[in-house]
């Protein structure tokens, strides 16, 4: 199944334009970071100090990880537009197998993501970092690169169900953007309570990857209402399992 | 015994029945045509057989048991439209078909022989004509050498040379003993190729069974007798033979008839003459499927 998911992916141009400018973005900004001014400081190389450096890049990565679903929908909806999920049932596929075969590619661009991001932290930690490392550094703060993996999957399984809500991709990608910018936001300020608004999808996957310095800025203004990581982590899974969950019963039960 | 077996098969969308309790059985080894004009539910009715549909009531059965993927995969069909990724080569495209066939990738080359594909399998789909489109669906369909073929208007955007081979293709898959299930609004398309058809219209089927049973009934003699003769005569004399059915008036004072199965124009004659009548015109009139369509799709 992961083989004809690669037959179908690697000759595709689009794929290519959207990784590489994935890792282009991400590693530009990345790369752009030192040049920052706080408080009147240079960041300068200090940025890449391991090990603050794997939840600093995680953070900066999910600002791309849009990109990622946006590559997905393309792809669902293509099989829609190309009529290929419609042929690949007369063929001899469930619904269930075309899902899981496109579960294989959101794990296959969430590795993508976490490659890009592990790539850039061993440059720029080994390289560009201000001096070398203590013992232990490089990997002490590593599974924030997990939760970030953890996210994407997230992202990518919200960007999967309104593909085969929608099974249009410019008006989904169009709707999954109004949604993680402005819907969900608009809902949490302007409706929700804030005991509620944190448990809000791309609330609790955005608390995956707190902003870098959370810990100090929670000491001087007070909690910021998001959740831990760690609390937050087991609900963004159960939110990837509902996505991809109501992606199967709405394939299912529709018609091709 | 049955490869695939419709039981009160109904679709509906909104308040359109788009088909209607169809119950129908397409024997092993058949070539069964699906004939109907556009949008009476012959597409309807494959989808629903192929699982791209989601049916409203009724069953569908393949090999006797209820339609699975693995079904499915014993079917190689051609649905309304040729379905492939456009930015893939012939051959890319075939590759995919035969990982969801679970086929050999060696019955890619022959796949693409038959449908005279061969020479251009590197080049983008894209590329390609209606007609090339229409040869690489049936080159899919042909995959993995399937039980059961399935193809919807197969001949469509073909030019004549593809009409012929598509033709010529479907009697050999049934020479193999192979069943082929064809839907098509040509009348001429399944009267040459079909053993069985089914008549859909409007959603709902009309008529089924042999085609050459269907045709031998629809026959009728036409018969004159010499010039100045009574056509009263001629009508008396038919309607006291028992084999003799459905009489009527035709031009210049001639009378056509239907005669019962297993009776000859000839032997009308001789039940004529020995009355005493001499008839100075007999003609057979095989009556062509699309009179028997037009007649079956009235109101």
């Amino acid at each position: 199944m992961l083989r004809t998911e690669l037959r179908k992916l690697l000759p595709y141009r689009t794929v290519w334009v959207i990784l590489v400018l994935f890792a282009v973005l991400f590693v530009g900004f990345v790369s752009a970071g030192s040049s920052f001014t706080v408080n009147g400081q240079r960041m300068g190389d200090t940025l890449y100090a391991f090990p603050e450096l794997w939840p600093r890049l995680a953070y900066v990565a999910h600002y791309f990880t849009l990109l990622l679903g946006i590559l997905l929908i393309i792809l669902i909806t293509d099989e829609f537009q190309f009529r290929t999920f419609r042929q690949q049932v007369i063929d001899g596929r469930s619904v269930g197998d075309l899902l899981v075969a496109k579960f294989a590619v959101s794990v296959g661009l969430v590795l993508f993501g976490v490659l890009v991001v592990l790539a850039a932290g061993v440059y720029f930690g080994l390289i560009r970092g201000a001096q070398a490392p203590a013992s232990g550094a490089v990997t002490a703060q590593l599974p924030a690169v997990a939760l970030y993996a953890v996210q994407t999957l997230g992202y990518l399984g919200l960007a999967a169900l309104l593909a085969v809500l929608v099974r249009r991709s410019g008006a989904a990608i169009l709707l999954f953007l109004l949604y993680v910018w402005v819907a969900e936001p608009l809902l949490r300020y302007l409706l929700l309570p804030d005991v509620i608004d944190q448990y809000m999808p791309t609330k609790v996957l955005g608390a995956l990857t707190p902003t870098p310095g959370q810990e100090m800025l929670t000491s001087m203004v007070g909690a910021s209402g998001d959740l831990l990581p760690s609390q937050a982590l087991p609900i963004a899974l159960a939110y990837t399992a509902v996505f991809w969950g109501l992606s199967y019963l709405l394939l299912r039960n529709r018609d091709l | 015994m049955s490869v695939l077996d419709f039981d009160n098969l109904t679709k509906r969308y909104g308040r359109t029945t788009a088909l209607r309790e169809l119950t129908l059985s397409i024997p092993e080894g058949s070539v069964y045509g699906l004939l109907g004009p556009n949008g009476s539910g012959k597409t309807t009715t494959l989808g629903l057989a192929l699982g791209v549909l989601q049916p409203s009531g009724g069953t569908v059965r393949w090999f006797g048991a209820p339609a699975t993927a693995a079904t499915r995969r014993r079917v190689g069909a051609l649905l309304e439209t040729p379905n492939f990724y456009p930015y893939l080569s012939a051959r890319q495209n075939l590759q995919i078909a035969a990982d969801v066939k679970q086929t050999d990738a060696r019955s890619l080359e022959a796949a693409l022989e038959t449908v005279g594909l061969a020479q251009r399998q590197r080049e983008p789909v894209s590329g390609f004509s209606l007609g090339m489109k229409q040869r690489l669906a049936i080159g899919a369909a042909l995959l993995g050498r399937p039980e059961v073929l399935v193809l919807d208007e197969p001949t469509n955007g073909l030019d004549p040379q593809g009409i012929a081979d598509v033709r010529a293709l479907v009697q050999r898959l049934a020479a193999e003993g192979r069943t082929v299930i064809m839907a098509s609004h040509l009348l001429d398309e399944i009267e040459k190729v079909c053993t069985h058809v089914a008549v859909l219209h409007q959603g709902q089927l009309r008529s089924a069974g042999p085609v050459a049973a269907s045709l031998a009934t629809a026959d009728r003699v036409v018969l004159g007798l010499a010039p100045g003769t009574a056509a009263d005569v001629l009508r008396a004399a038919l309607s006291s033979l028992p084999f003799v059915q459905d009489v009527r008036p035709e031009t210049d004072g001639r009378v056509s008839c239907a005669l019962a199965i297993g009776h000859s124009p000839a032997s009308l004659n001789q039940a004529l003459f020995a009355q005493g009548l001499a008839l100075a015109h007999l003609e057979m009139r095989h009556r062509r499927l699309e009179d028997q369509f037009l007649e079956l799709i009235k109101n």
